[in-house]
């Protein structure tokens, strides 16, 4: 009832009302000129360098055992007690849980956690894989689904990707026509470019200041 | 600054948007204030000159826009079903929110059910618009909620009581030091006006009340009526928190955000990052299809979309309607050479600058914002910048003359306009009227201009020069002979 009668004065208005916009833009916007439009060679190279641009992390590794160990690295010498992983087939496969808490990391998996609030909340590191990466823009795009918690990405302080080097595109528009596609989309999805961060106090930058400060992704060939 | 706060809430949002000019004379004399103004415009200027010239084709994307709101528009009653069979069909709850006060009363029944007690938000302007929080406090004040804001801006300026003064950037009103003030008075120490020390605090602070909210409130960038999915953008990843880690997820959206399709995001994502902050793209671009699926671990189990008219209708099929192809990327402020000077809260008004003198009266009415379309030198920056191709100074334009239409505009311009009518018609008249006013502003001229004329006619000049009528006249120079 509310529905209808809410969506009958809108009908109406659009139907009657006496003003047609007709007048497009001005072609000639300002910003016309293409000179600084850059082609994108090397994928890998280029979203490599538009991340480290917003003060991310990246490189690209040989395999997966270079990738497991950069992971190790990282969370020995930062320190971490607590890591939480989705709980993807990808992620067994980089087998990092063993050599982690052999190294004294408690490894969480995104797979019947109690509460998954307080570990997420806990953990030092957060790490994942990504559907895609976006060359142009140096962003992963992260699905939810089952054993991949949206919280992996967010909570914890640092955020580690592990993507292979096959499933970078070129562009946003890209990754977004990719999806329009779909019959169906994620319950979330998300284009994640580099550490959080946010200019408000007098447009200095400060990172971390809700998500994660540290971004680290990994090309995995 | 306080004050300022409670000025802006008391004269802006709750009644009339009067006296502009007193405020902007009260800001044009601060010069802390031009100063945040001028550093946060000038940055986000050139970066959006860099970001959009990257685009092999930006005009083609604003040319784009134009075309799919335009569309959306004129379907809007399809496009609002479509949505809301989508959002349902996700398990998603839809309803229809004729005014704010409806949106208050939906949002507070849910949090009594819920037993809620802390709400935790992502900036919204519409939330803004219709004062969500504080009403909420006091419509439901027996529920003791805590309603809590988490952008960085959105959150000092809640905490000092203050309105936002831009669309984008809530509190570039302040700077570092007075920022330090109002989260000293939280954190009950003095904490230095250094940026990570601040920034860490908040983070600090806020993370508590991620982790304990029952309800999580963010407006919506866009919302895709094919698919019924909302985009959200954020930068410090407040937004991703507010929708992911409560129970429940609310989204309050102006109809207005409308987009008929998901591939459409793809002109639209980019020009809002580009043009309005200087992005790429901004940190996190989310888009959210209704409650998480069975299978999910977390992820809100309730999802539940706000369609807010508030106005809005009433611009669809008339002059007016282009003003809802708005993507508040709040671009348009800071080229404003009005708002570059006063700065957002002289406006008074939630939305300030040119998009907030345009859309202000046409939501609230004509008499209660009369000033706002008057606070603009009509240079059509505006319309230049917008990456929607909104001609804002044309509907600033045609407000002012709705104004006259409907007797709301001075006597003194309503005799000025007349006398002038009569004058071009009758040629004696005009000829007799400039020798006359020649003769008249001679001792007023000072440095080349008319600084100051006698009332009524110090309407004019108490906020403009003028400048003087030419020692000799076209029509004089002419009958002599141009060499």
């Amino acid at each position: 009832m509310r529905r209808e009668e809410f969506l009958e004065n809108i009908r109406h208005r659009t139907r009657y009302g006496r003003y047609k916009p007709t007048k497009a833009p001005d072609a000639s916007w300002t910003p016309g000129r293409r000179a600084a439009a850059r082609e994108i060679g090397d994928p890998a190279a280029r979203f490599l360098e538009e991340l480290e641009a917003l003060g991310g992390h990246g490189r690209r590794v040989g395999g997966l055992e270079e990738a497991r160990d950069y992971v190790v690295g990282l969370a020995r010498s930062s320190g971490a007690r607590l890591l939480v992983r989705w709980d993807v087939e990808e992620l067994e496969r980089l087998g990092a849980d063993g050599p982690l808490r052999e190294a004294g990391v408690e490894v969480a998996v995104w797979r019947e956690l109690e509460d998954f609030r307080e570990v997420a909340g806990r953990a030092d590191i957060g790490l994942s894989t990504a559907e895609w990466a976006i060359a142009e823009t140096g962003s992963l795009v992260l699905e939810s689904g089952p054993g991949k918690g949206r919280a992996v990405a967010i909570l914890p302080p640092t955020y580690v990707a592990v993507v292979p080097v096959e499933r970078l595109v070129r562009t946003v528009s890209e990754a977004i026509r990719m999806y329009a596609k779909r019959n169906s989309l994620p319950q979330n999805l998300c284009f994640h470019t580099g550490p959080s961060r946010s200019g408000d106090i007098e447009q200095s930058l400060a990172t971390g200041v809700h998500g994660p400060g540290e971004v680290h992704v990994l090309l995995v060939d | 600054m306080e004050k300022t706060g409670e000025r802006a809430r008391r004269e802006g949002i709750e009644s009339g948007v009067e006296g502009f000019n007193e405020r902007a004379r009260r800001a044009l004399a601060d010069p802390e204030l031009h100063d945040s103004i001028a550093l946060f415009t000038r940055k986000t200027l050139k970066g959006r000159a860099a970001r959009l010239a990257e685009l092999p084709d930006a005009p083609g994307l604003r040319e784009r826009a134009y075309h799919i709101k335009q569309e959306t528009m004129a379907n809007l009653d399809r496009y609002l079903a479509q949505m809301a069979d989508a959002v349902e069909e996700r398990g998603g709850n839809v309803f229809f929110a004729e005014t704010g006060e409806d949106v208050v009363r939906y949002v507070g029944e849910l949090a009594r059910k819920k037993g809620a007690k802390v709400i935790t938000k992502s900036k919204s302007m519409a939330t803004e618009e219709i004062e969500l929080n504080r009403r909420l406090e006091e419509e439901y004040g027996e529920l003791e909620l805590e309603v809590v804001e988490t952008d960085l801006g959105e959150w000092i300026a809640q905490l000092a009581g203050d309105a936002p003064s831009h669309i984008v950037a809530p509190i570039m009103h302040m700077n570092r030091r007075q920022i330090a003030r109002v989260l000293s008075r939280v954190a009950g120490e003095p904490l230095p006006p250094d940026v990570r020390a601040l920034a860490g605090f908040a983070r600090r602070r806020l993370r508590e009340k991620f982790l304990a909210a029952d309800i999580g409130i963010s407006g919506a960038n866009f919302g895709v009526a094919e698919t019924g999915t909302i985009c959200l953008v954020t930068n410090e990843g407040n937004g991703r928190m507010v929708t992911s880690i409560p129970p429940v997820h609310v989204v309050v959206m102006g109809i207005e955000k409308l987009v008929p399709r998901f591939e459409d995001l793809e002109v639209f994502v980019q020009l809002l990052a580009r043009n309005g902050t200087g992005q790429k793209l901004t940190v996190y671009t989310s888009f959210i299809t209704g409650p998480r699926g069975a299978d999910e671990l977390d992820g809100p189990e309730e999802f539940h979309l706000i369609l807010m008219d508030n106005g809005r209708s009433k611009l669809l099929g008339t002059e007016f309607e282009e003003a809802l192809y708005c993507i508040r990327c709040g671009s348009c402020l800071n080229v404003c050479p009005v708002y570059r000077q006063t700065g957002g809260h002289a406006y008074g008004s939630t939305y300030s600058g040119p998009i907030g003198a345009v859309i202000t009266p046409l939501l609230k009415g004509d008499r209660e914002a009369k000033d706002l379309p008057h606070a603009s030198s009509l240079c059509a920056a505006c319309w230049e910048t917008c990456p929607v191709g909104i001609p804002l100074h044309d509907l600033l334009l045609k407000l002012r003359s709705r104004q006259v239409e409907e007797g709301l505009a001075g006597k003194a311009q309503e005799i000025a306009f007349k006398g002038f009518e009569e004058a071009v018609e009758h040629p004696a008249a005009y000829r007799a009227g400039a020798r006359l006013g020649r003769l008249v502003q001679r001792p007023l001229v000072r440095d080349g201009s008319v600084r100051r004329l006698p009332p009524p006619l110090s309407g004019w000049t108490d906020f403009r020069d003028l400048p003087p009528l030419a020692e000799r006249s076209f029509r004089e120079l002419w009958r002599e002979g141009i060499d």
